[in-house]
């Protein structure tokens, strides 16, 4: 059956080649509305798929835009990963607006909605225990940054040195040494405290928490070069504990030892973290 | 949007080797470094060796600009991603 009316139908809601990619796994509960969501370009209308008592979200796609080899072009050039990952979160988000969801990975595919249902009903039992979990609770993303102070930063060798000597054209190789071991010591009691503020946090949040993941730090590329990351987790927290957790993150950003500790909180999310999708689909 | 593609061309390949090869040297620059600032804080160095390591780590590291320059990359550059265990270099030394 179809869930959406407004959407531009591609081939692939017409008789062709298509197959079955699937956003979520809801129950059992009927999710939706999709109004606001038309899946990837090309496929045809968002469906809910019966899988025991629960619904996967699905749409069929163009085979041939969706095969291994188109699929491993398109997710390597940056822009249509951003155009697909986009797609697929905004189903994954309409769809956990409806009720508890199991949001599955990106580019999660069968061949016929029938090798679908199998495929997903094979692990209905696991399914419904993960709905279970995440029912009432979002996902929210914390990311604790140290922002590195002029302390840290690298001493040109050719500046001038700390106690300049008359009549010296250049550091002495003594002091240089003495730089860098100043440089090193200050660096390790900086990032001893970014640690344990980033402790802190999670220790604060978890609190409020019924699950907790960490994620592996971001590098410079996605930080910036003037920031490190030193944390970079994902709470699973009862809907109701929003403000709670805001109230929080403000106090925490105000206690001493965090003056140049930034925190980011974002979320709600879908429990992207917390639902083993990957493993629950038949993924390898 | 093709430039956000992998780009195999030969140039950006001789590009790629220099930058690996320039890390690889970068982490050894790193842990010399290390191992200096150690043997200085345990004072088993006289002065005149600590004058002379501290002149080694200055050129070396003089040189590593150089070197990153005439490659076009910035220090910042110089990593591996390896995958669960993070990043080769911490680049804390900035």
């Amino acid at each position: 059956m179809s869930v959406t009316q407004h959407c531009p139908v591609g081939p692939a809601g017409n008789v062709g080649s298509s197959v079955t990619y699937v956003f979520a796994v809801c129950g059992p509960g009927r999710p939706g509305p999709f109004a606001a969501t038309c899946g990837h370009t090309g496929g045809g209308p968002l469906r809910l798929l019966a899988v025991g008592p629960l619904w996967a979200v699905v749409q069929d796609v163009p085979a041939v835009t969706f095969s291994e080899t188109a699929l491993h072009r398109r997710l390597t050039d940056a822009a249509e990963l951003e155009r697909c990952a986009r797609a697929h979160h905004d189903v994954v988000t309409a769809a956990a607006a409806g009720g508890p969801t199991v949001p599955l990975p990106l580019a999660t595919l069968y061949l016929s909605h029938e090798r679908a249902t199998a495929a997903l009903g094979a692990n209905l039992e696991r399914f419904r225990a993960a709905l279970g979990r995440v029912a009432g609770r979002v996902e929210w993303g914390v990311k604790v940054y140290v922002v590195e102070s002029d302390t840290t930063a690298r001493p040109a060798p050719s500046a001038p040195p700390e106690t300049p000597q008359p009549g010296s054209q250049r550091v002495s190789g003594r002091a240089y040494l003495s730089r860098l071991r100043h440089r090193q010591h200050s660096r390790e009691l900086n990032r001893e405290s970014a640690l344990a503020a980033a402790e802190q946090v999670d220790r604060a949040v978890r609190e409020m928490a019924v699950g907790s993941v960490r994620h592996r730090l971001h590098g410079p590329e996605a930080t910036g070069r003037d920031r490190t990351q030193v944390m970079n987790a994902a709470y699973l927290i009862a809907e109701e504990r929003g403000d709670e957790l805001a109230t929080t993150i403000r106090r925490l950003r105000g206690s001493p030892g965090f003056d140049n500790i930034e925190i980011e909180v974002s979320g709600p999310w879908a429990p992207y973290s917390f639902t083993d999708g990957g493993e629950l689909a038949g993924h390898q | 949007m093709s430039d956000t593609r992998m780009d195999i061309d030969p140039h950006s390949a001789g590009r790629d080797l220099a930058s690996l090869v320039l890390t690889v040297v970068e982490l050894l620059r790193q842990l010399m470094e290390r191992q200096a600032i150690r043997r200085f804080d345990s004072g088993e160095l006289t002065e005149d060796q600590e004058e002379r390591v501290g002149t080694t780590l200055m050129l070396l590291d003089e040189r590593m600009t150089e070197l990153c320059e005439q490659h076009g990359l910035h220090r910042e550059d110089l990593n591996l991603d390896l995958g669960p265990l993070g990043n080769l270099l911490s680049h804390e030394s900035r």
